[in-house]
């Protein structure tokens, strides 16, 4: 009888939010997959045409995917790295016993909490407008000058403000896991005379390994997926060096009414990032220790 | 007993969501039927004339892309209301993603009553959305080849007629000497001597490549084959005068004027209406931006020189629609708004005063031009004008997604005039696809 109703409170719970889940996600994924194998512009009342897998061939030949899916993945490789390590950084300065440290945790959170378009305007005023005319005025202008002007430095600049948006909200996630360290570990390691490194590398890591599992994944699945600040502060350009995957397909399916074709993108797109994040996921959950 | 309070429960959320469920089964049920009185209505006005008066709906949505008017257009639509009791409410936009909202909201069956488009690819492609305004009593009074037809219908009601190509300041260019690129790229190379910039761009795609591309393709013969033969690979730029000339003016721009990806149209206007820019590629749509300085000099307009081309680009850049899913009472509520604003005192008041806009209808008269609308109005007059093939006959959406990026690399890199042209030509192949 107990069992029964544990069971009923158990659906009370989980049915809305599968239902909420069922018809904004699942439903309109698996409709669109059936759009990835038509020809149409996306309006209700004009034609769709059957064309089969012919939307997934023409993706290995299109050269502007091609570039634009390389530089997304040479985007997330960079912003991962910067993000993980400036917000484990973060996390060690905050929990330390740092006089300032609420202030400085406040701060460090604070870029997450502003929107990624607003984020990405603040920047792009900065990157060119300050960057030139700091250059004109202090003479330096191999640093200074209109980096979003710049191929190279664009994607730099898209890197810089990826990482100063997530680093903060990474961080909170590390905090938590340092925090659920009990104190007799790293006092007992302190006392067997182990340094600031031979703590970190040896007693730290390994007991915050979940919280790696969480911010990874994160950083992963976000950075792959990034749309806002992209379009806010170089919207692709100068001459597509900075157009990521989600724009690539927004511009495909909205700009240029391929519904169907932008469609494919996204599912290969889909595909792309569910295996890589469960490849990251599987190898870091190995590496997770219990207590 | 706790389990029977849940199930209960659990039932309540069913039928909660089996209302909501069934909701939907109904309106889409209403929505059929609306298609099928409209298919019904359609046939009928084909054969009959003696249809059945229709009750106009009391409030319309209004959703349009001209964000220069959209306080005014409201101020009509109180009006409009304070005469006819009939609301309408006017939907705002920031203006860039108009066409996907107008989509989005068609698609939902949400769709505005009355809404704009550019005529052209934009409408081709909503043609289907289009309901038939040819009943319209002042479509006949439309000046020649500016309302919007499909099929010998007439579907869209233009706007106002708009120009644009060289604005330039009178007092540091003589327009009489611009007659070939060589003058151009000479009165460019003089401007920056004297520490002036020549002629500017903006960064904003229209602004930066669509609008100055689209001279070229307007000077050709036949501008509609001339932009199928290049999407099939039958001709290129590089081959064509026209475009080696524009490619000519474009290295002479980037050679002596700011880059104009550093530039956007506030800071392109500003620097003319203040002398430190002798011209600047815009139309008559600019002067409103010129409204809070004390302009000192007297402006006018001039077509870009290639091939010796005196003519400037005037058509009509947007025309009123009427959503053809609406019901039967709100589409009619839409044809007598359009009616009112084109017809009565008022309404042709808001057009001419408060838009600012040319007139498109033979009937009626402006007197209160601007400036640079004035200079349209001449060089309409003369015959100086081309069209606008940009939104005729281009491929849908390709100036953002494809010309660009071409643009902006010519911009931040050395490619040369013929390069610059090979990738436009590569880029419209693409976009046609």
């Amino acid at each position: 009888m107990k069992k029964k109703a544990n069971i009923a409170w158990y659906l009370l719970f989980v049915l809305p939010l599968v239902l909420i889940f069922t018809t904004v996600v699942i439903i309109p994924f698996i409709i669109g997959i059936g759009y990835s194998f038509f020809e149409w512009d996306g309006m209700r009342l004009n034609e769709k045409i059957f064309i089969g897998f012919d939307n997934f061939a023409k993706l290995l030949t299109d050269a502007n995917f091609l570039t634009s899916a390389g530089k997304t993945i040479l985007f997330t490789l960079f912003a991962i790295v910067a993000i993980n390590i400036l917000g484990l950084a973060f996390a060690l300065i905050v929990t330390s016993k740092l006089k300032v440290r609420n202030v400085a945790r406040t701060m460090l959170f604070m870029p997450y909490l502003i929107g990624g378009l607003i984020l990405g305007y603040v920047w792009k005023f900065i990157f060119s407008d300050v960057f030139s005319s700091l250059g004109e005025s202090t003479g330096i202008t191999g640093v200074f000058f209109n980096w979003l002007l710049n191929s190279k430095f664009a994607l730099v600049a898209l890197i810089i403000v990826a990482t100063w948006q997530m680093a903060g909200y990474i961080m909170i996630i590390y905090i938590t896991g340092i925090q659920g360290i009990p104190e007799e570990v790293t006092e007992a390691a302190k006392v067997d005379g182990a340094g600031f490194w031979q703590t970190l590398l040896k007693i730290k890591f390994p007991l915050i390994m979940p919280s790696f599992t969480i911010c990874l994944f994160l950083t992963v699945s976000n950075c792959f997926k990034i749309y806002d600040v992209n379009l806010a502060l170089t919207a692709g350009g100068p001459a597509r060096s900075t157009e990521m995957f989600a724009m690539n397909i927004y511009n495909e399916i909205f700009s240029l009414s391929n519904y169907g074709y932008g469609q494919a993108k996204a599912i290969v797109f889909f595909i792309v990032v569910a295996i890589i994040t469960l490849i990251q996921v599987s190898i870091t959950k190995k590496k997770e220790v219990v207590m | 007993m706790k389990m029977k309070k849940m199930l209960s429960v659990l039932l309540g959320i069913m039928l909660i969501a089996s209302m909501i469920l069934t909701g939907c089964k109904t309106k889409e049920t209403n929505n059929n039927k609306d298609e099928e009185t409209k298919t019904a209505t359609e046939t009928g006005t084909e054969t009959a004339t003696e249809e059945p008066v229709v009750e106009s709906a009391k409030k319309i949505v209004v959703f349009q892309s001209k964000v220069e008017i959209i306080d005014q257009l409201e101020a009509a639509a109180a009006e409009y209301k304070a005469e006819t009791g009939v609301e309408v409410e006017v939907w705002g936009t920031t203006g860039d993603d108009y066409l996907q909202q107008l989509k989005l909201k068609l698609n939902n069956n949400e769709g505005p009553t009355v809404f704009s488009l550019a005529p052209g690819s934009e409408s081709d492609e909503l043609a289907a959305y289009l309901a038939d305004l040819s009943d319209v009593s002042f479509v006949g009074d439309i000046a020649a080849n500016m309302a919007d037809e499909s099929e010998g219908k007439v579907v869209g009601i233009p706007y106002t007629v708009e120009g644009f190509g060289v604005v330039y300041n009178k007092d540091l260019i003589d327009a009489s000497k611009m007659t070939s690129t060589e003058a151009f790229a000479t009165m460019l190379k003089d401007q920056k001597a004297a520490g002036i910039n020549g002629f500017s761009l903006s960064q904003e795609s229209y602004f930066l490549i669509g609008h100055i591309l689209n001279t070229p393709f307007a000077l050709q013969a036949d501008a509609k084959t001339y932009v199928e033969d290049l999407i099939a690979g039958k001709v290129k730029m590089q081959d064509t005068k026209e475009f080696v000339e524009f490619a000519q003016v474009m290295e002479a721009v980037r050679e002596n004027t700011q880059n104009p990806l550093e530039v956007n149209y506030d800071k392109e206007t500003g620097d003319f209406a203040t002398g430190k820019s002798a011209s600047i590629h815009q139309g008559n749509w600019a002067y409103g931006m010129f409204k809070d300085y004390n302009v000192g000099f007297e402006m006018g307009m001039m077509g870009l020189p290639l091939n010796g081309n005196q003519s400037i680009a005037v058509s009509v850049p947007t025309c009123w629609y009427v959503n053809s899913q609406a019901s039967e009472a709100e589409i009619q509520a839409g044809k007598e708004f359009l009616e009112w604003m084109y017809t009565s005192k008022t309404g042709q008041r808001y057009l001419t005063e408060e838009f600012g806009f040319i007139p498109v209808l033979t009937t009626m008269v402006s007197t209160s031009l601007d400036p640079l609308s004035q200079e349209v109005a001449r060089l309409t007059a003369e015959g100086k004008t081309i069209g606008w093939p940009m939104n005729a006959y281009w491929p849908a959406g390709i100036v953002d997604v494809y010309l660009v990026p071409v643009a902006q690399e010519f911009f931040t890199t050395d490619m040369t005039g013929e390069e610059f042209l090979a990738a436009l030509t590569d880029a419209f192949v693409q976009a046609g696809k």
